[in-house]
């Protein structure tokens, strides 16, 4: 059948998700648009049931893979983290109907097809100077789990710092996740001083981070990250 | 009244007949010439006052004031001309002589030609611009005399020379050198300062430049500033005798160039007798001397207070980094006073209690106090020393002024509040033992803390004190309601309020049946009147007085700790004990159990217990017996006595560690404060702010007031600002 109903199947092979079905809407009048606004919804719905869990009301982290893999994405791709954070997602791992709504909506995509394509476009969005810092920040609070956490640990920043900060700052990235492994006075680190470390590749220049100044208002992780890095490279 | 050829007819008012005679004016001219001749020729005596003075008048009136005028001029120069050979030709000493008198008898003469001519001199002088006949004279006399050829230079050499003779110690004739003198003087200042004082001050600055040099060489630091002080009050002396008094800053200055400030630096610095080693041997006189020479230069106190400064960092530094000094805390502190005592009186009696000395002073103190971590604890133990024994015997002034001083060393110290952990340790031993010299000097010493340094400083050592004053209440309550046990052995509780005294962790320990009973009691007698409270007995800082009798039936009085006690009654019921026996038994812990045992069976003279083996170790197999031969000169013996002691290494980290602790809570207080009223701040202003609040008691390091700011913004007391990442903001 051509049009097989997407409403509960279970995540089919890829190839027959690839295939974009015959988009009927389009081959409407004009004169139908609410209906086709409301084919259009219906069809990020009918996505929505796809991966939800249907007991839960929501896409659980096994969705979320499925739906990765749907798209031939990696489950760690920052396009995800992306994902989640044009749909403003609440909770790590899961994304309601309506947070899963607001986003395809705001990517303009009905369709997995569209989703994927969107991806690249929202990947330049993400990074684009205005919004960067928001996505950075947002990219923390998603990893806070638990009510009431305000740090994340050390592995899962570093982690998050690759993934996040990686592609743009690939040096500073490796000198900091080497330093937050061995230093010892953190297990754990906050908002400010996550969003320092964006302010400090930002702002100083690498390696030689002449323009630092310790007397600023720096988090004293940083201090303690340049004068790490300062005797490891000048020190004799 | 026609107008032609009787052309005299003139009405004269009261005068004679004027005849207008063309020779008339001659003819008076040359009386009045006749007359100045015969005045200069000392034969003034002869003429007639009136006569000349109306002659003077008539040429004026008959418009022959010029004639009169030019008269006058040229004879009086002819005059002079004569009175400058006779001057030339006078010989060696009389020179000046003869000038003296020829200037005397000038002036006489010109006061009378003066009052002769003085119809001119207001009249037509004035209208007719001329030089007034007294300045004339002046003018004349200079021009003639004092600047001719033959005399000017003459002139100069003979009174610098005269000058130089006095310097190098010949007796003068300094009246006449006053009058010569005050004739330049009289002739106009810019004669004094031209011809004579320009010249003065360029020879003196070249002999005190040659004499100081000289000097230098030979003499030591002492000396040489005996001898410039000696030069200089000698100049200023001339000044008086026989130079204008404008001239005296003038010369004064000159020999503190030359002598002085030329030198100084090698005064100062002068190997065993500059500075350094004027003030190690307290010579006040050549400090005072220095200070007041010294003070004539530019810079010249700025030099020695540099010197002095600097030179009492380096000896405090060594003061407190000697490691043989810091054996001994009594001592230390000791020397710092008396360094301090030193300092003071040679600021009092030889700089003048120059304040900007007494700064200088206060900040080397400053910081070399500050170099020696240890310092707030030896002042402590100083005080202690102090007040249990030192004092005793001391008058109440005394007292005070040993006091006032420590206080001004406790001044000095940055960090305040490692004095007061400290000084709150000490004190609560000698609460506790009884210890302490007078009650009275305590509180003085309290009072003047809390005058430094603010109410909370100061609460917590009072409550120790109420503390100690409500248990004597309480005893006494105890023992009247409870008079049945005023046989038993005599119970002396303090109870201590947790927050005021320093905290120290109890251990166990099994108290003898004797005294559990009895505390027992007292507790439930406190606990009965003071609902809510909780009791722990703090077992390691008790002590006990027992009465033991030995083998051969002495008998002595023994004062031991708390866990002393327990040990010993044990033995009441048993000859041998064992280490582990007795550990057993009392369950004090290790350490402690130990050095107790070892302080009664190991010291000489305290012995009451014996030991086997008989090594200085306890060791877990060790067997203890009481000591039956144990002997003692005093019927008293004190056995264990909580007494205050410099800190073993561990004891001080962990001092140190508890003192950092403290400050957490008071930096981020502190910030809190602040940006509760400030609202929005800049990262360095709040560091500045906060050290500024806290200085009084410690100097906070900025690392840790920015690690107790983060911990204010992860609590979400304050938070960044979006924009500018420097601005904090408080959150309300």
């Amino acid at each position: 059948m051509p049009r097989a109903s997407k409403r509960k199947a279970a995540p089919a092979s890829s190839s027959s998700v690839t295939a974009p079905p015959p988009d009927q809407s389009r081959s409407r009048t004009a004169k139908a648009t609410s209906k086709t606004r409301l084919k259009e919804s219906d069809q990020i719905d009918n996505l929505f049931d796809t991966y939800a869990n249907s007991s839960l009301g929501q896409i659980d982290p096994e969705g979320i893979e499925t739906l990765c893999s749907d798209m031939k994405v990696e489950y760690t791709d920052v396009r995800i983290l992306m994902l989640a954070w044009k749909m403003k997602a609440q909770r790590q791992g899961y994304f309601t109907k309506d947070e899963w709504q607001a986003g395809m909506k705001a990517l303009k995509a009905n369709t997995l097809l569209k989703l994927v394509k969107a991806l690249s476009e929202l990947k330049k969005e993400a990074e684009a100077p205005q919004n960067f810092e928001d996505f950075y920040s947002f990219a923390f609070k998603y990893c806070l789990t638990e009510e009431k956490q305000k740090g994340v640990d050390i592995e899962s920043t570093c982690e998050l710092l690759k993934i996040v900060l990686g592609y743009q700052f690939r040096s500073q990235v490796d000198s900091l996740v080497e330093y937050l492994k061995v230093q010892k006075d953190y297990k754990v680190i906050n908002k400010d001083q996550w969003m320092g470390f964006l302010r400090f590749c930002k702002e100083i220049s690498f390696p030689d981070m002449a323009n630092y100044d310790e007397n600023q208002a720096w988090p004293l992780i940083l201090d303690n990250f340049v004068d790490w890095k300062k005797q490891k490279s000048g020190g004799r | 009244m026609s107008n032609q050829k009787k052309r005299n007819f003139q009405i004269e008012a009261f005068k004679h007949r004027v005849v207008v005679d063309p020779k008339y004016a001659d003819k008076t001219w040359k009386v009045l010439e006749h007359a100045i001749h015969e005045i200069y020729n000392h034969n003034a005596s002869g003429l007639s006052f009136e006569e000349l003075y109306r002659n003077a008048y008539n040429m004026v009136l008959h418009k022959f004031g010029e004639k009169l005028y030019s008269g006058l001029v040229s004879t009086m120069t002819s005059h002079l001309k004569e009175i400058s050979k006779a001057i030339e030709a006078a010989q060696g000493e009389s020179f000046l002589e003869e000038l003296n008198r020829k200037w005397n008898d000038h002036n006489k003469a010109l006061q009378m030609i003066r009052d002769i001519l003085m119809y001119m001199d207001r009249t037509y002088i004035p209208s007719n611009h001329k030089t007034p006949v007294h300045e004339l004279g002046l003018n004349l006399w200079r021009d003639n005399i004092v600047r001719s050829s033959k005399i000017q230079t003459r002139l100069l050499n003979t009174l610098l020379d005269l000058v130089h003779r006095e310097r190098t110690g010949e007796v003068i004739d300094r009246g006449l050198m006053r009058n010569i003198i005050k004739m330049l003087m009289d002739l106009g200042s810019a004669v004094y300062q031209e011809d004579f004082e320009k010249h003065f001050l360029e020879v003196s600055a070249e002999f005190y430049k040659v004499e100081s040099q000289k000097f230098i060489e030979c003499c030591d630091c002492g000396e040489y500033l005996k001898k410039a002080e000696k030069r200089l009050n000698e100049e200023i002396e001339r000044v008086t005798h026989y130079l204008d008094t404008k001239s005296e800053i003038k010369i004064t200055n000159v020999v503190e160039k030359e002598m002085i400030a030329n030198h100084m630096l090698r005064l100062v610095h002068m190997d065993n007798s500059g500075l350094v080693n004027m003030l190690l041997d307290d010579k006040y006189d050549d400090l005072g001397r220095m200070y007041n020479l010294c003070r004539r230069v530019p810079n010249g106190l700025l030099t020695i207070r540099e010197v002095m400064t600097s030179h009492l960092r380096e000896t405090g530094k060594q003061l407190v980094t000697d490691p043989e000094r810091l054996k001994d805390p009594v001592e230390f502190v000791q020397r710092l006073l008396d360094e301090k005592d030193k300092y003071d009186s040679i600021i009092n009696k030889a700089f003048i209690n120059d304040k900007t000395f007494q700064n200088a002073l206060t900040n080397s103190f400053e910081y070399f106090i500050n170099l020696n971590a240890r310092s707030p604890e030896f002042i402590s133990l100083f005080v202690d020393d102090k007040l249990r024994k030192g004092l005793k015997g001391v008058s109440e002034e005394d007292v005070e002024i040993i006091l006032d001083k420590v206080m001004m060393l406790f001044r000095y110290l940055q960090e305040k509040d490692v004095f007061e952990k400290y000084y709150k340790q000490h004190l609560a031993k000698r609460l506790l033992s009884g210890k302490t010299v007078s009650d009275d000097a305590e509180r003085s010493l309290i009072v003047k803390l809390k005058t430094e340094c603010g109410y909370q400083f100061t609460s917590k050592l009072e409550g120790m004190f109420t503390d100690m004053k409500t248990s004597q209440d309480t005893m006494q309550g105890f023992y009247a309601s409870h008079p049945e046990l005023g046989e038993g052995p005599t119970l002396v509780v303090q109870v201590l309020t947790t927050g005021s005294w320093p905290t120290q962790p109890s251990a166990t320990c099994n108290l003898p049946s004797e005294m559990s009973a009895l505390c027992e009691k007292f507790r439930s007698y406190y606990l009965g009147t003071h609902t809510g409270r909780r009791l722990s007995w703090q077992t390691n800082m008790g002590n006990a007085d027992m009465k033991a009798s030995f083998g051969k039936g002495q008998k002595h009085e023994l004062n031991v700790s708390t866990y002393q006690m327990c040990v010993l009654m044990l033995f009441n019921n048993a000859e041998r004990l064992s280490y582990k026996e007795i550990e057993q038994a009392t369950e004090i812990p290790a350490p402690e159990l130990k050095r107790c045992l070892q302080s009664m069976a190991c010291v000489k003279g305290k012995n009451v217990l014996r030991k086997e083996p008989m090594s200085k170790e306890i060791g877990e197999e060790d067997a203890f017996f009481v000591n039956d031969k144990f002997s003692s000169k005093f019927y008293k013996v004190k056995i264990g006595t909580v007494v205050a002691q410099k800190e073993s290494e561990p004891e001080k980290q962990e001092t140190r560690q508890r003192v950092e602790e403290d400050r957490k809570p008071q930096i981020e207080a502190a910030i809190v404060r602040i940006m509760k009223s400030r609202r929005v701040l800049d990262h360095n202003n709040l560091i500045s702010e906060v050290t500024k609040q806290l200085q009084q008691r410690f100097l906070p390091n900025p690392t840790e007031i920015k690690k107790r700011i983060e911990s204010l913004i992860e609590r979400d007391f304050l938070e960044r600002d979006n924009v500018d990442r420097k601005l904090y903001r408080y959150l309300a």
